[in-house]
């Protein structure tokens, strides 16, 4: 059990027989009330996105999870296809919900996976990554404006906004969460 | 912030003065150290000592509102007062909208009751919204008024008059499925309300323009004077794109009731065990007979984020109090505290 105050963003939750995800916690205090806080909750068997409103003293169910090496083999548009590294067993995970995780997953690249009870729950996206430059326009001659910026597109699709001194296929480092440019990297 | 939004933010600071001092309300600057504080038993204060060389240290508290400074020179006879107070909140969340310190602008009206102040609010956010450089979605007067019966009649479905009595009340937020089974009979009538309101008014709120939530059932512990013969108490929420921006009384000055209200306070207060020092004499503070006046204390960086269009807080106030800041605080734990609080 944990106390709905101490669920954060990332917290695993067992709701109505479901295993969530807390994918955002606001706390609230109603005119000068007590403290509530509000979830954004993600049901990993469904993708279906649930809001909830509870006092920081209720009681919720706190589910324990491991972690797994998988490699990432493929999406055909519903589910992403891993594999794991040590049985060599197939597993898909619904895209519903994860729509953003392809713009960080190569196919053939090993991840973390959240299991539960034998049950694959969620991916970890490492929060910097390197992804090569596949679209960008060259920079304008002549433009010495320091701090100028322009939109180039990764090789998973992902378009992200770069100093102007990047060019196509070199490597920058995204950060995931906010996905924004952090370097470019050499080599 | 950048420096650009520092100068519109300044700008509309300057604005709110004109329109006070325009309005004949005397600016005044109360201290942000306070020895006493109103009892408010959901607020943690910050504590600090004040060091003597030559006996025991004092205990005193960053102020969490101007009030306790505002209400005594109301009473002392200043007459309309304003001010732009920097204030602290301890034990909140630190997020979008929350930063341990924060600017209030609190302005009490003698004369004036609670409806007439949302004319004052409408006519301020008139003025302001209006020297923009472009119009701003959602902020527009005039604005929206509801009272809370009919929010709940509307969102709810149900006659919040009826469910004055707790077992009436728990009996409904059962039937909506917004108490947890675990919690039956345990909880109290303002928590039962605020569960149903939150889970089921607040969200459903008309966001389109400027909402002021009016009538607040008089269960709820304040310091808003009843509307006789009825459940209700004069006082409203201001509601800005589902954000709370402004709280207003018309301000309850009858002993007995500050008593009873103080009273009830402290005692919720022990309960948690943090102690806090309060006025003894605040119930006293206003004589009998003394004039109708209201009140209204409005958060100032939130309304500067929906004047300018910012996400966050940390858009529109230099330094917020971030996650990372105290993650990375070098003479701080780096664990972040998880703050559970009642």
């Amino acid at each position: 059990m944990i106390k709905a105050g101490s669920i954060d963003k990332g917290t695993f939750l067992l709701f109505k027989g479901d295993p969530y995800l807390v994918t955002e916690r606001e706390f609230v205090n109603p005119g000068k009330g007590s403290a509530f806080c509000r979830l954004k909750l993600k049901n990993l068997r469904t993708g279906q996105v649930l809001r909830e409103t509870m006092k920081t003293q209720d009681n919720a169910e706190e589910i324990a999870v491991e972690e797994k090496d998988v490699q990432y083999l493929f999406t055909d548009g519903e589910g992403y296809h891993f594999m794991y590294t040590d049985t060599y067993e197939q597993f898909e995970i619904p895209v519903a919900g994860f729509e953003e995780k392809r713009y960080f997953m190569r196919e053939g690249e090993t991840f973390r996976v959240v299991m539960w009870e034998s049950q694959p729950l969620d991916i970890k996206i490492p929060y910097k990554m390197v992804f090569t430059v596949t679209q960008a326009e060259d920079a304008i001659k002549g433009d010495t404006v320091t701090g100028a910026t322009k939109n180039v597109v990764l090789e998973t699709g992902l378009t992200v906004r770069v100093p102007i001194f990047i060019k196509q296929g070199e490597k920058i480092m995204i950060n995931t969460e906010s996905k924004e440019y952090v370097e470019r990297v050499n080599g | 912030m950048t420096i650009e939004a520092a100068r519109e933010r300044a700008g509309i600071i300057r604005e709110i003065r004109e329109f006070f001092d325009a309005l004949g309300h005397l600016e005044v600057d109360t201290p942000v150290l306070s020895p006493q504080l109103i009892p408010e038993s959901n607020i943690t204060p910050f504590r600090s000592d004040l060091l003597s060389p030559y006996g025991p240290s004092t205990e005193l508290y960053l102020a969490p509102s101007p009030e306790i400074w505002m209400k005594r020179l109301v009473a002392r006879g200043s007459g309309s007062i304003y001010q732009i107070a920097k204030c602290f909140r301890n034990g909140e969340q630190i997020g979008r909208h929350h930063n341990p310190e924060f600017t209030m602008l609190e302005w009490y009206t003698l004369g004036a009751g609670y409806l007439e102040q949302i004319e004052v609010c409408e006519r301020l956010v008139a003025r302001l919204s209006e020297s923009r450089a472009r119009p701003i979605e959602g902020v527009s007067v005039p604005f929206a008024r509801l009272t809370m019966e009919e929010a709940f009649r509307s969102y709810a479905g149900v006659e919040l008059s009826e469910l004055q009595e707790l077992a009436a009340l728990e009996r409904a937020a059962d039937r909506l499925g917004v108490l947890p089974a675990e919690r039956a009979g345990e909880e109290t009538w303002e928590s039962l309300f605020n569960r149903m309101f939150l889970a089921l008014v607040e969200p459903s709120l008309p966001r389109e323009r400027p909402l002021a939530l009016l009538d607040y059932p008089a269960r709820l512990p304040s310091l808003s004077r009843p509307i006789a013969g009825t459940p209700w108490t004069e006082r409203w929420e201001l509601y800005i794109g589902g954000v709370e921006v402004a709280n207003c009384y018309t301000e309850e000055t009858a002993s007995e009731r500050v008593r009873a209200f103080a009273h009830g306070e402290e005692r919720r207060i022990a309960e948690r065990g943090k102690p806090v020092a309060t006025d003894p004499g605040f119930p006293e503070l206003f004589p009998a007979g003394f004039p109708r006046f209201s009140g209204v204390a409005l958060g100032v960086d939130r309304l500067v984020m929906l004047l300018t269009g910012a996400e966050e807080i940390g858009g529109v106030i230099f330094f917020p109090v971030s996650d990372r800041v105290l993650r990375n605080s070098s003479t701080g734990s780096s664990s972040r505290a998880r703050i559970t609080k009642e």
